[in-house]
Formats: structure tokens, C-alpha cells, sequence
């Protein structure tokens, strides 16, 4: 296992902890949304940080009294076809305003991490055969979109509406 | 017609980039066929029974002739000199080698194309009605929406990783001629009391082995709304639509299962949280993109047109072909041809390189260099001024596509069944061929009139069986290919799914048996204006059921 952002590897301080194992004082910890819900005045007492792991399909009403306190949501693909996870992570952050780290783990390839890191997803947990050198070149395989997303990349319509205002000639081009 | 600006470019650019490398590591041994399999699909590319099929995107059926040409080219250059049109207003290649795609993707580059979307589960390659533009009954230009979502659904963020494929199909008018009620999104442009245009909303239709008409869930939407409840509807699909089976996957299931009242309500419960996220678009760039539909000069021609009545007076095999093939223009003075790829004996939806090559020509000649794809697989001339109307007929003779056969008995979808579908359960191509030859007789078929055949290989319905007149289901029944027959449906603004009628035919019988449904529609109708669908919905299964098997 290894964390990665859209950079390359990075150092994680991250401990997942069973449903039954003690918060070490003062580390961080990520615990299931069981252990959260019954446990969150101990644990954000005890633990340095706490992030939770939760399903694609976490209804956000469970996690919204938290949301505030959490210092990671790691968000599960149960395979490469998941495609909830993708507007969980904007819901999360366009609709419940979620700022910290937003991870995912599960069976997603490199070519699906550009579109995580648009839905607002920051760092990936990936397995041993995840080629992560090949990540650099894969999240920068597009340089515009057509969509706005979370990520607040200029979309192609906004382009286009500053081309014009500085009266750039509308038709095609290339 | 829409052209692509610096940023369209860019993004088709970019994307045969990245499937080039893709490619590339899979020729390397890199990838795994498993590995690699989701990701040819994202790029319409399939490994069916003997080789590679690539389908390239004709988005909402409309070409150039630039683009016509290209694709006979590459007909010629990467195929076995044809092409297939498909039912989504698409062309396929079926012989292509794995290894020239990258190529071959570069070249439709070239002319603004691409096979982006064309398979996988995400937003499909958007549909609309074939006479866009032209159409009299029209309200708006169903274009103009239909590259607005284009442009919104590609590599949608969010939206490229739903449970199942997702169809989007647009009508302008009144008179349905996308099917939009059979999409998981039907779109028809509307007027309002008040005379606003905006748009009926449509959702969770479909064929496949659970044929459902799309309830309507809105029945006027603001134009200027349609990106923000199109996400919307999305979104509630591709939170909740189930993913545990891929065959209950798809929208229609969803809205089944909720029902569409509760459906409509999280629909609408999420629009409003969507709207002010900055996803419609600017009035600026609605009308950007509308300048590229605007009418093209047209001549001022005064009807009647000596010369074009005078034709059809001296040649009766003309003026059939334009009972039959010219749909009534919106410009006095004009006509849109439909050229039939059905001719008799021949494979639904088939051009030659060379076949294709003289249509762009016409394009060029005789209107205005555009050429339309239809659902129902044949190829529309747009804009063709009715004093050329007889030269265009001549010329399509010469290629073998002047049939004067559209909405005929012959004029027949078939999908590609087990002669090249890797899920097929019977061959579809052959059982249309036959049918073809059967009714070959010019003077039948008219006298039959409007009827509509459409068989498909297998219950995923790519043949569209569930939505026709005389519907035909291939099945494997221990081994052999066996024909269901399903009656009354329609994929038109009277939207009906055709009824299974009793036990399948053997290959060699099912022809026969389509003769006798239509045997038995001549004897009952009421007269001969009463269409083959009308009679059938007045009179119902009884007769024809009495026909195929008998009294019981």
C-alpha cells in the first residue's frame, strides 16, 4: 500500500485502527463510520486527528455532524466501475463545504484519477501493481474541459467567454 | 453545421493521444486484454467474434461531406472497403486491426471527429431527428441543444462511470422521428402557453430484455436550464441506480422501481442545488454555438416547379421514388431526399467506400454539402432544390441506392446479429436479406404501405424489434436459431412496445410467416389508407395469432 497525490508518493501518517483497537494518544488515526458515529467525543479527545473510511454510497447526513473535525475521508470504491465515488467526493466538497483530505482506495486505474482529482479528491491509496510512475503522465492527459467541476479548472465555456471579451476571433482555429 | 474552435481541437487532440499510449502499452504486453478492455470501450472499440469493430461518433446524425469522404477513405484505407450505420445514427468499421486505430483516430481528428463515448457505461453519442433543420413541424432546431450536450457529456467528470450506458435522444417537432421515448433521456423542444420554447423532459425508456416508454417527468423545462437538470437527472441516476446487476443497471430500472412521481421528486429536490453551480451556459455561448445552425442561404423558388412536376408526370418510377423518398422541406422549392440503404437483397445500413464517396458528391452538388444519418439506417440528402430532385434519383441509381422503398416493408433495421456480434444468438442480416427479396415487388410494397420490420439478434435489442410494426427476435433454442414475432410497436410520438405473438420459426420459416401477418393486415384493413399499425391497433393480436397458428 501507498499513498500518492497527483504529484508522486507521499509520506502518510495516516493508521487505520480496528472497531476495538484503543486510539493511540495523539496519533492519527482512521477508523470505520460505525466507531465515529458511537465514539467521536473519546476519539477526537484522544487521537491527534481522525479521519474515517467510508462506503461510495455513504448516505452524507451520517457524516455531516463531523465534517468540520476530520483531517481525512477515505472513500471506497467497491470496483473500477464505482462511479459513485465520483459525486460523493462533489458532494462533499461543493455541497457540505469539506476541506480537508479527501482519499480514495479501491480498484481505480490511473486513467480514472484525473477524473478524481476534478470530482475533488486529493490523494489516491493504491496497491502494489498501481503503476505510479505512469500517474504524471495519465493526470495530464487533458489540458482544458468542458465542464466545470470541483477542482475550479477554467472549463472551456469560460475560456471562451474571456477569448471573446479580449475579442479573439470565435471560429475554428487548428 | 457546428465547427470545432481552438478548445474542441484540443480536447479531440488530446484524447488520441491518450489512447494511442493506451494502445500502445497494450501492444506492449503492458496491458492485460482485461485491463485494457475498459478502456477500448471508453473509445467505441470492441473485439466482436473475428476481429476489432470501432464505432466512430456521428453526433446527432449530421455530416459534412469533408466527413463523408473521410469515412470512405478510411473504409478503403483501414476496413474492407464499407462502412455500417447503425441505429444511433453512428458508423462501425469491422475488420480493423488493433494496432492502426491510432491512425485512424488521427484522420477523423482531422475532420472534427471522433469515436469518443461510443461505448462504455457512460453518456452515449446524443441522437436527434434526421431532419433537423428542415423539418416545417419543427419548433427549434434540435442541433443546437444536441452539441450543447455533446460538448457537456464529454469526459463528463462525474458522469463517466455510471451503473449503464446512458442514451440521450432530441426532437424538434411534434412528429417523433429520434424515438426519444425509448432513451434513458427523451428530449422534445416545445412551446409553451406563454410561447417560450424550452424543452418536454423524458426519462427511463429503453429496449434491451425490459422495454419501457419513457414517462414524461417535466413537461416544459426553460432552455437556458437543460445542463443543470440534465445533471441533475444524473446524478440521482448515478447515485442510486443499481449496480449489482447490469441487467436491472440501467435508468429505466431506477424510475421503474421508484416510480416516476418519486423519481421526479429527487430529480427535482437536486436541481435547485445544481442551478446556481455555474453549469448552464451563458446566453453568450448558447448563442455561439446556435450562429453555426442558422439557415444557409437559400434560393428564393417559387411552387409549383415546372420542371420537377412535369418529371413525376413522365416517369412513374420517379414520382414513386418521391412519394416514398423526399420528406417536404421547409423552404418552398426544396426537398430532403432519403436515400435508402436497403436496397433489395442487400445488408441494412452498408456503404462502399465508393458508394460513399458519390453521396458526398451529391452532398456537394445538390445540398449544400451536408448529409444526415437516420435511426432507421439510411442517409439523408437535406437540402435538395426540387428542380434537381430527378438528377439526384439518376445518380443514386447508378450507386444502387435509389429504392423507393422509406417506411416500406423492405426499408427494414436489422442490428448485426451472430454474423458478427460477439452476443448475438442468431443472425440477424441474412433473415433481412430474405425478407427483402420476398417483398421485393415494387407494386406490393406500396400497396402494403407504411410498415415497419425491425429484427434483432438478440434481447438486447440493438434491432430495435421491441419498437416495431412486424418486430422479429432471434433466439438460440438448443442450438438453433429460432424467430419470435412481436406486433404493434412503434417508435414514433405514439410510442408502443410490440406484443410477443405466440411461438418462435425456424429459420427457414420465419419469412413465410412474415408474409402471412401482412397477408392477413391486407384482408382486414378497412381500407387501404388504414396503415399496417392502425389496423393492428384496432383489431389487435386475435386475427394475426388466427393466421400464424390456427384456431385453438
Amino acid at each position: 500500500m501507498a499513498v500518492v497525490d497527483r504529484n508522486g508518493p507521499l509520506k502518510d501518517a495516516w493508521t487505520r485502527i480496528g472497531e476495538d483497537a484503543p486510539a493511540p494518544k495523539g496519533a492519527s488515526v482512521i477508523v470505520s463510520l460505525a466507531r465515529l458515529k458511537n465514539e467521536h467525543n473519546s476519539l477526537f479527545s484522544a487521537a491527534g486527528a481522525v479521519g474515517v473510511e467510508v462506503a461510495s454510497d455513504v448516505d452524507l447526513a451520517d457524516l455531516e455532524p463531523f465534517l468540520a473535525r476530520l483531517g481525512v475521508i477515505v472513500v471506497r470504491m467497491a470496483t473500477m466501475r464505482d462511479g459513485r465515488v465520483f459525486s460523493t467526493g462533489r458532494l462533499l466538497r461543493e455541497r457540505y463545504g469539506y476541506a480537508a483530505d479527501l482519499r480514495a482506495v479501491g480498484d481505480f486505474i490511473p486513467d480514472q484519477v484525473l477524473f478524481l482529482l476534478r470530482c475533488g479528491f486529493t490523494s489516491f491509496e493504491v496497491g502494489e501493481k498501481f503503476p505510479v510512475e505512469s500517474l504524471k503522465q495519465s493526470v495530464a492527459a487533458y489540458s482544458v474541459w468542458y465542464q466545470k467541476a470541483t477542482d475550479r479548472a477554467k472549463s472551456v465555456v469560460e475560456l471562451r467567454g474571456e477569448n471573446s471579451s479580449r475579442g479573439a476571433p470565435k471560429g475554428s482555429s487548428s | 453545421m457546428y465547427i470545432y474552435d481552438t478548445f474542441d481541437h484540443t480536447v479531440t487532440r488530446e484524447r488520441v493521444a491518450e489512447f494511442s499510449q493506451q494502445v500502445k502499452r497494450r501492444l506492449a504486453g503492458e496491458l492485460s486484454e482485461d485491463q485494457f478492455r475498459p478502456l477500448r470501450l471508453m473509445n467505441g472499440l470492441y473485439l466482436q467474434l473475428h476481429a476489432y469493430m470501432l464505432r466512430v461518433a456521428i453526433p446527432y446524425g449530421t455530416l459534412s461531406s469533408v466527413q463523408v469522404h473521410k469515412l470512405a477513405d478510411i473504409a478503403r484505407k483501414y476496413d474492407r472497403d464499407y462502412g455500417h450505420f447503425t441505429t444511433r445514427q453512428n458508423i462501425q468499421y469491422n475488420w480493423i486491426k488493433l494496432d492502426q486505430v491510432p491512425d485512424l483516430l488521427a484522420e477523423l481528428a482531422s475532420v472534427e471527429m471522433h469515436a469518443n463515448q461510443t461505448s462504455g457505461n457512460c453518456i452515449r453519442n446524443v441522437t436527434a431527428d434526421q431532419f433537423a433543420g428542415v423539418a416545417g413541424d419543427e419548433v427549434e432546431d434540435p442541433r443546437i441543444v444536441s452539441e450543447i450536450i455533446r460538448q457537456w457529456s464529454t469526459f463528463h467528470p462525474e458522469f463517466s462511470f455510471l451503473p449503464r450506458k446512458f442514451k440521450i435522444a432530441v426532437t424538434g417537432a411534434p412528429k417523433d422521428r429520434a424515438a426519444i421515448q425509448f432513451h434513458d433521456i427523451g428530449i422534445q423542444i416545445v412551446r409553451n402557453s406563454a410561447g417560450e420554447v424550452g424543452y418536454a423532459v423524458y426519462v427511463g425508456g429503453g429496449m434491451g430484455r425490459t422495454p419501457v416508454v419513457a414517462p414524461l417527468i417535466r413537461a416544459f423545462l426553460p432552455k437556458a436550464e437543460i445542463l443543470s437538470y440534465l445533471e441533475a437527472i444524473l446524478r440521482v441516476y448515478n447515485r442510486y441506480g443499481r449496480r449489482d446487476n447490469i441487467y436491472k443497471a440501467r435508468i429505466k430500472i431506477l424510475v421503474r422501481d421508484l416510480g416516476p412521481a418519486e423519481f421526479t421528486r429527487q430529480v427535482e429536490a437536486e436541481w435547485p442545488e445544481i442551478r446556481p453551480s455555474g453549469v448552464n451556459l451563458p446566453a453568450a455561448e448558447e448563442a455561439r454555438i446556435e450562429a453555426f445552425f442558422a439557415p444557409p442561404a437559400y434560393e428564393k423558388i417559387a411552387e409549383p416547379v415546372a420542371s420537377f412536376v412535369e418529371a413525376k408526370a413522365k416517369d412513374r418510377a420517379f414520382a414513386r421514388w418521391v412519394s416514398t423518398n423526399v420528406h417536404p422541406h421547409k423552404i418552398p422549392g426544396y426537398g430532403a431526399v432519403t436515400i435508402s440503404l436497403k436496397p433489395i437483397g442487400g445488408i441494412p445500413g452498408d456503404a462502399s467506400s465508393a458508394q460513399m464517396h458519390a453521396i458526398a458528391d451529391l452532398a456537394d452538388t445538390f445540398s449544400l454539402s451536408e448529409v444526415r444519418v437516420t435511426h432507421v439506417q439510411n442517409l439523408v440528402l437535406p437540402n435538395v432544390k426540387q428542380s434537381e430532385l430527378f438528377a439526384v434519383w439518376q445518380r443514386l441509381g447508378e450507386i444502387g441506392f435509389a429504392d423507393a422503398n422509406i417506411g416500406l416493408v423492405t426499408d427494414i433495421i436489422a442490428c448485426p446479429g451472430l454474423d458478427y456480434c460477439a452476443l448475438a444468438n442468431a443472425r440477424s442480416i441474412p433473415v433481412a436479406q430474405q425478407l427483402s427479396k420476398r417483398f421485393a415487388d415494387l407494386d406490393r410494397q406500396h400497396n402494403i404501405g407504411p410498415l415497419q420490420i425491425k429484427i434483432s439478434g438478440c434481447i438486447n435489442a440493438c434491432g430495435h424489434h421491441h419498437a416495431g410494426h412486424i418486430g422479429i427476435l432471434g433466439v438460440d433454442k438448443a442450438g438453433q436459431e429460432f424467430y419470435q414475432i412481436t406486433l404493434g410497436g412503434a417508435g414514433d410520438e405514439t410510442a408502443s412496445i410490440g406484443q410477443l405473438i405466440g411461438p418462435g420459426f425456424a429459420g427457414e420459416d420465419i419469412v413465410g410467416a412474415v408474409d402471412k401477418v401482412v397477408a392477413t393486415y391486407i384482408a382486414i384493413r378497412s381500407s387501404t389508407s388504414e396503415t399496417f399499425i392502425d389496423a393492428y391497433r384496432r383489431v389487435g393480436a386475435a386475427p394475426f395469432k388466427e393466421s400464424l397458428y390456427g384456431r385453438r
